[in-house]
């Protein structure tokens, strides 16, 4: 049966990073997520899978952490998750993931439509669709809003800067959607149940057989402070904290 | 010719990169695919122009050939301007070249054989420095560099594509022109707000203050209740009004990178806890269905 390939990643949810007063970032309070906008990818996975008669499975390359990740991507729809399961994950750039994830689709049977979102919320670099494509040497369309698949061929609907472009090209390919595409739901509770009777393939870096150096160098790492004024009018009547505002803006010469 | 390749399908980022080429000291060869470019770009200062004459009109199938040709050249670093296209030829580029990639950056300068560029993560939390060896790849967003003048040679060259994407319809997507970066003040409007019609309530804050309307991404392209240029953040307008004023907008970090450069920021959330009211000079903690209207009328008096 024909499989369409979510690739979603497990990351570091942003808004739990603490900056220290020397703005070196910590890391060791925030809780993990599946990257916002592969959710999306998952569900157009889902979605494509139903209307072919296809299997939506999903694939992610992460460190032994990324294991927690399985249940909630599985209760999204897919019928099972490949797991690269890898300590090179934690420095991998573009180069080395898409080289993973490129490797582990080739050990996949039957693939024939591989989805990734826009950019992942912790990198968003929207490096990787384009490189998995261009690693396995299959067509790729990147910024798609739109995608259908008829028979052995893809139309998709490309929303760039200045215009929405439709293309066609036939399967196997690789894709990246853009968030618009769908609005996954929130899983069930049947759906979460069930997760746990799905199936995983774990893959070893070793098994994969890829090239995972990374090509880039992380040289330095900085938080952004973000020092303001912090004046919050949250007590009394409206009309009184839009007097002390519009004060206010008046002093700062703004209006 | 050795030296830093060049492509971007927005001309004046084009301009920008070959000025930043020749800050460096390097030769700049820039990549066209119509004469129309050609001509507009013959004085930006490009060392070589060359004119790709190929079968697609899609310029992201030309990523392997282009690869082979930097090769040929012995290309320094292939930098491209950062928007959909351009992303995604370079990273194709990348592969074929078996490079380092750095996308978006925010900074980029040459050391000793090496590339080293900043850019941000995790949603704009974090600034990443980092270093490439050797012939990299990079994409690089508008105003980051200054334009240059000159004149160069111009070559054609007819190259290779990938023709198993074929290109069906092109339908234009109509910009308004607004500039929300040089607007002066900018009343943003979020998910908070319930109806299109609603849109109302922010025009005429817009217009009791003499300021542009923008928004978050997903009042443009989940609702379209406004065109995609109006939202601001890492994937939409960078803003640095003297004034931003929110209504309805959470301020989640991939938003409020938009708006760092403001003078002074504002947020009206019901949400004591939003994270707008971290990133604000001034807040209200209020329903903006009620404020908003009250904040009309005292700007009015
Ligand atoms: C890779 C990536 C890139 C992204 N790029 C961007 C980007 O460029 N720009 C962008 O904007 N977002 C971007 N996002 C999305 C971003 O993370 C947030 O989800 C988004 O900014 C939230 O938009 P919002 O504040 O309008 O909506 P919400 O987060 O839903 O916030 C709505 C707010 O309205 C308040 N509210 C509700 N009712 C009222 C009322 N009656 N009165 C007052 N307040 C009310 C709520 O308390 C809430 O704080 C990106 C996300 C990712 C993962
Ligand atoms: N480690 C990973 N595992 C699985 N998929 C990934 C991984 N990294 C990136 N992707 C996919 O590629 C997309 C773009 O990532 P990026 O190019 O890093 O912004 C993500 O949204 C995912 O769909």
């Amino acid at each position: 049966m024909a499989r369409i390939v979510a690739c979603y990643k497990w990351v570091v949810d942003e808004a739990d990073i603490r900056i220290n007063p020397d703005r070196s970032v910590d890391l060791s309070k925030a809780k993990k997520k599946i990257s916002d906008y592969d959710k999306c990818a998952i569900e157009a996975a889902v979605q494509t899978a139903t209307a072919i008669g296809g299997k939506a499975v999903g694939l992610t390359f992460g460190t032994a952490d990324a294991r927690q990740s399985l249940k909630d991507a599985l209760s999204r729809g897919l019928e099972e998750v490949y797991y690269i399961n890898a300590e090179e994950a934690a420095q991998a750039d573009g180069a080395a993931t898409a080289n993973a994830l490129a490797a582990a689709i080739k050990k996949m049977e039957e693939v024939n439509l591989v989805i990734c979102a826009e950019g992942a919320s912790d990198t968003y670099q929207r490096q990787i669709a384009p490189r998995i494509g261009a690693v396995l040497d299959w067509p790729v369309a990147t910024s798609v809003s739109k995608l259908e698949v008829t028979g052995n061929t893809l139309t998709a609907v490309r929303k760039l800067d200045d215009c929405l472009q439709t293309v066609k090209v036939e399967l196997p390919a690789v894709v990246s959607v853009l968030p618009e595409i769908n609005n996954p739901p929130i899983p069930t509770l049947k759906a979460v149940l069930a997760a746990g009777k799905k199936p995983v393939k774990e893959f070893s870096a070793g098994e994969l057989n890829a090239d995972l150096v990374p090509k880039t160098r992380v040289a330095d790492l900085q938080g952004y402070v973000m020092s303001r004024k912090n004046l919050i009018f949250k007590d009394g009547e409206a009309v009184d904290q839009v007097k002390e505002l519009v004060a206010a803006l008046k002093k700062e010469g703004v209006i | 010719m050795s030296g830093v390749y060049i492509f971007s399908d927005k001309n004046d980022i084009a301009a920008e990169i070959i000025g930043f080429a020749k800050s460096a000291g390097k030769d700049a060869i820039l990549l066209v695919f119509d004469e129309q470019t050609a001509k507009v770009m013959g004085n930006s200062g490009a060392d070589k122009i060359y004119l790709v004459n190929g079968e697609s009109e899609l310029v992201e199938s030309y990523a392997r050939s282009i690869a082979q040709l930097l090769r040929e050249e012995g290309a320094e670093l292939f930098a491209v301007g950062a928007t959909p296209r351009g992303r995604d030829l370079a990273a194709r580029v990348a592969v074929y070249l078996n490079c380092g990639m750095a996308s978006d950056v925010s900074t980029l300068s040459c050391g000793d054989g090496q590339w080293l560029t900043q850019r941000i993560i995790y949603g704009g939390a974090v600034q990443q420095t980092e270093v490439l060896e050797g012939l990299a790849v990079v994409t690089i967003p508008g105003g980051k560099f200054e334009p240059v003048s000159g004149t160069g040679e111009m070559v054609n060259i007819t190259l290779a594509a990938d023709r198993r994407i074929s290109l069906e319809e092109t339908m234009p997507i109509g910009h308004q022109g607004a500039d929300l970066s040089a607007a002066e003040k900018v009343v943003c409007v979020g998910m908070g707000l319930e109806k299109e019609e609603d849109m109302q309530l922010a025009k005429d804050l817009a217009a009791a203050l003499g300021a542009e309307i923008g928004c978050t991404r997903g009042i443009a392209e989940e609702r379209h209740w406004l065109p995609a240029e109006r939202y601001i953040g890492i994937s939409g307008a960078v803003i640095k009004p003297k004034l931003y004023i929110s209504m309805g907008v959470s301020g989640q970090v991939q938003h409020v990178v938009g708006i760092r450069d403001s003078q002074v920021i504002v947020g009206i959330d019901i949400n004591e806890k939003a994270p707008i009211f971290a990133a604000a000079d001034y807040g209200i903690v209020g329903d903006m269905y009620e404020v908003v209207p009250l904040l009309i009328k005292a700007l009015s008096e």
